[in-house]
Parts: structure tokens; sequence; C-alpha cells
């Protein structure tokens, strides 16, 4: 995962006045839990406008990567609200979901606005991060909710 | 002893329970290092494009090269 490349992609969607929620791995880095990932995990609101933010933000930070049309608002929107992006790159992956499961959405998804190095990330607290991990059944998730609720004194009801 | 290189303890319990002193880069350009690492010891190559998934379990599942060591 290339540095220069996730700070393009963010001041992207920072640009294009992304609305979104930075969720998995990256975010718990942002709150001091660092771990490897292969991914960026965001979860976005579910607007048709919103969407086309997204592909000009990728299109913007790919060079016009023509990949990016296959991003539709009638997938998000519709019968696939999980969307993965593979850029020309090679060196990373986004996951863009619009809802989790039956309860999760950008709505309810707690957020806070991090400055990292000129670029605004809105990421998702860590009590809105242990909600989603939570009740999750990947091991991976399983942990991140323990280390979660421990670095940040969490209850179940957080 | 701010500028000292060497720490000595009288036990490992001591050892630690010291915090490691560093340099302090913000958690975000650590995960980013922390990842940089992991993608020098484990390369990965993956496809080209976008994939749509109905479920996010699904889309967990289709992880390229899946384990439970990153998401």
């Amino acid at each position: 995962m290339d540095r220069d490349e996730i700070f393009r992609v963010l001041r992207a969607f920072e640009a294009a006045g992304l609305e979104y929620v930075l969720i998995g791995a990256a975010a718990m880095g942002f709150h001091g839990l660092v771990r490897a990932t292969e991914d960026l995990d965001l979860i976005i609101r579910a607007t048709p406008e919103n969407v086309e933010r997204l592909r000009a933000a990728l299109r913007e930070a790919y060079d016009g990567d023509p990949q990016t049309e296959a991003i539709t608002s009638a997938d998000l929107l519709g019968d696939y609200p999980a969307v993965r992006y593979y850029p020309p790159t090679g060196d990373l992956y986004i996951d863009v979901l619009t809802r989790l499961g039956d309860a999760a959405r950008f709505e309810t998804v707690d957020a806070e606005t991090k400055e990292i190095d000129g670029a605004r990330v809105r990421v998702a607290t860590p009590a809105a991060l242990y909600r989603l991990k939570k009740g999750t059944v990947r091991a991976i998730d399983r942990q991140d909710a323990a280390a979660l609720r421990e670095r940040f004194s969490l209850q179940d009801d957080d | 002893m701010t500028d000292t290189r060497v720490e000595k303890y009288r036990s490992i319990d001591d050892m630690n329970s010291a915090p490691a002193r560093s340099a302090p880069p913000s958690d975000f350009e650590r995960f980013l290092r922390h990842c940089a690492r992991y993608w020098a010891v484990a390369p990965r190559t993956y496809p080209r494009g976008v994939f749509r998934f109905r479920t996010i379990e699904d889309a967990q599942r289709a992880k390229p090269g899946r384990t439970d060591s990153t998401s």
C-alpha cells in the first residue's frame, strides 16, 4: 500500500465533496490501532449524486481510469451495496459500501474529521467501529473489536 | 536523560512495562508504514476493475488470497 497513493485518494475524496466514512483497518490506524491491510473500506452516502462524486474522485486519483464507470448508483443503491474497485496501480483495492447488514449505513455511522498531511478525512469513531465489528463472525473483526474495547474502554452498549 | 539511547532495567517486567520511546509520527503514518512493510514481505498481484457484491459477507469471501490476517 503506497503512502502517496493513499493520500492522493483521500485528497480526491475531499476535493470531490464525497460524503463518506472510512471504516476498517485504515480507520483503526487513525485511532492508533495499527495492523496491516490491503484495502480501504468506506461507507458512502447512498445517493446518485454521491456515487458520481465517488466516480469523479477515483477518476481524478487514477488518471481517468475508465474502469471507474462500472461503479454505478444502480448497483450501489440497488442489489449490490458492496463494490470493490481494483485500481490500475495494483497496490491496493477499495471496498465501497452503501449499507452494511440491516442497520449500518452512512447516516448511522458516527464519524469525526481527522487531518493528516493537509488532507481532511472522515473516520468512523472508535465506538462506531466497535459497533460495526463486535457482532461479526470473522476472527479479525472480533480481534479488532476487542482491541477497540480495551483501548477506548468501550462497553457493550457503546 | 532524553538523549540517551540506552535504557537499563532490573527485570524483564520493568522493561516490558516501559513505553518504547520513539519520534511520534501520527498514528495513521505508523499504519501506512506498517502496511508498506507488509506489502514488501507479502506482495500481491490484484486483478483490475470493479466487482460488485450483494452483501459484505460475499465481498469478504471474495477477498484476493483471503486469510483472516488482513482486511
